[in-house]
């Protein structure tokens, strides 16, 4: 048991520092520590690794382990902001929802300022289905809370569920605002301005994604991860503007060598496929079969290095 | 005519871990499978995306690749799945049309099954509800058959071509945790050495189309 503590504790502290919802895991390794009184070997951490446990054991149903981290907190910590919410999210797992929302709605009436207990409250509508009760709401919570960078991103993402991909756009240039050097934001309005059928801003989009993600590394490098994914939307984009008319609602105007660009992403996604071994020969050659001829002739596409 | 269809084992595995694998998320994907005297065998599933699944671009591209392996398999595209975000949501989201309407136009007795959240895992009910549309263009409706016969019960034109599979599939994620090995298109994207289309390695060795 005491070799495998630290790299239990570990792996819980990584965890927290990536919010990774390995809720099975957390519960496995996190139990023991809390039979054990192992809790008393963190220190500071051990508060925190509290609240990650009840919310793993909240995750899969396990609520005794919920409630006994949940008392150890509330004991610690009366009448804390961060463990009314617990409270809360324990609350909706096992109670009606109106349940929940009466105990954010008391919370706020005391403290009105608990961002959090807000974006409770919303989830809990969208929980309930209530999609455009809850798009209202976290508008008007973004309204005072604007630096909320993730509660822009999920505005966008209700949008897109409800196929109003411009109000997305909008409410994830926001989010690029507060947070302009995030490839996976950029990325997400690159795909979100694609389904909103402009393919120019969602090329332009895709460009400025890998911009960021390759300024720290060279160009002849295997693209991995979301360079890939990043590639494939180019040649998308590509592929769009040159079979049919494509026009812009934002006034985006075209790429200019547009046929290099197709060219540039051929290549680019093809190399990506060349870590894979002989074992994925067939998909190789499905993706070579989808990238068809990239040059305006119809000869074979040209890969330059 | 009502034409009738079975779910291959194989079918079912997939889509169940797919499921399985993002349980708090929607996810998607496509059901590959061919016609014989009438009756719609799906045979394989080909999981699409469990990110974003309300954007276009990934789910294009991947469609289209997942419809050339469908022909390397002489096999066609025959109809699309999802799994919802919520448990008591079952309907088709408006994105599942669009695919589903998209492989219509190819297999004029396309189906969509929407996983139903409330009964999956228990081990005698199949959990998928279908939806079939009147055309391309028209709207996709939870199909019923007539005298009411609920889908995958006997008399009903869906059924299971293994009655086990529900059951089979719940052990293989309980007891082998298999879904963890499984990979869909966005796992691809991320990692192009993962086998979304065959995904091998997340299939019992037992298992039969």
């Amino acid at each position: 048991m005491s070799a495998s503590l630290p790299s239990a504790l570990q792996t819980l502290a990584n965890y927290r520092i990536h919010n990774t919802r390995a809720s099975h895991e957390v519960v496995e390794k996190g139990k023991v520590l809390l039979n054990s009184n192992g809790t008393s070997r963190l220190g500071d951490d051990a508060w925190a690794f509290l609240e990650q446990l009840a919310l793993a054991a909240i995750d899969v149903a396990n609520y005794e382990i919920a409630d006994e981290c949940l008392r150890r907190l509330a004991t610690k910590f009366p009448e804390s902001p961060r463990v009314d919410v617990l409270s809360g999210i324990r609350m909706e797992a096992t109670q009606p929802p109106e349940v929940a929302l009466k105990f954010y709605n008391e919370l706020l009436q005391t403290d009105s300022s608990n961002a959090a207990i807000y974006k409770r409250r919303i989830s809990v509508l969208l929980r309930m289905g209530k999609i455009e009760r809850a798009v209202t709401e976290l508008s008007e919570y973004l309204d005072t809370f604007y630096s909320d960078v993730e509660g822009w991103v999920e505005l966008a993402e209700l949008y897109s569920s409800c196929n109003q991909y411009t109000s997305a756009t909008q409410a994830l240039s926001h989010a690029l605002l507060l947070a302009p050097q995030n490839p996976f934001y950029v990325l997400q309005f690159a795909e979100t301005a694609y389904t909103a059928d402009d393919v120019p801003l969602a090329m332009k989009m895709f460009m400025l994604a890998l911009d960021i993600m390759d300024r720290n590394v060279s160009e002849e490098s295997i693209p991995t991860g979301v360079s890939v994914r990043a590639w494939y939307g180019v040649k998308l984009c590509c592929r769009a503007l040159t079979e049919r008319t494509c026009s812009s609602a934002s006034d985006t105007p075209l790429p200019q060598n547009l046929d290099l660009l197709d060219e540039l992403s051929t290549e680019r996604v093809l190399t990506a496929y060349s870590v894979v071994g002989k074992d994925f020969d067939s998909s190789r050659e499905l993706v070579l079969s989808w990238m068809g001829p990239s040059d305006r002739t119809g000869g074979r596409p040209r890969f330059i290095h | 005519m009502m034409v009738n269809y079975t779910v291959g084992q194989q079918a079912y595995l997939k889509t169940f871990f797919h499921a399985a694998k993002h349980p708090h998320l929607q996810v998607n994907g496509v059901l590959l499978g061919k016609k014989v005297s009438g009756t719609v065998e799906i045979i394989d599933a080909v999981p699409l995306l469990h990110h974003w699944t309300s954007l276009s671009p990934m789910m294009e591209i991947g469609l289209d690749l997942a419809g050339r392996h469908a022909e390397s398999l002489e096999l066609q595209l025959v109809g699309y799945y999802q799994a919802c975000e919520r448990l008591d949501d079952t309907a088709l989201a408006p994105v599942g049309e669009k695919i589903a309407s998209k492989v219509k136009e190819g297999f004029s007795d396309a189906v969509a099954f929407v996983i139903d959240g409330e009964k999956i895992g228990s081990p005698d009910n199949a959990a998928l509800i279908p939806y079939l549309a009147q055309s391309p263009s028209s709207s996709w409706r939870p199909y019923t058959d007539a005298g009411a016969v609920t889908p995958f019960s006997p008399g009903s034109s869906f059924s299971l071509s293994s009655p086990d599979s529900p059951a089979h599939a719940v052990s293989l994620v309980r007891d082998q945790q298999l879904h963890r090995k499984f990979g869909d298109f966005d796992d691809h994207l991320e990692d192009v050495t993962i086998d979304w289309l065959g995904n091998k390695a997340a299939m019992p060795s037992d298992v039969h189309q």
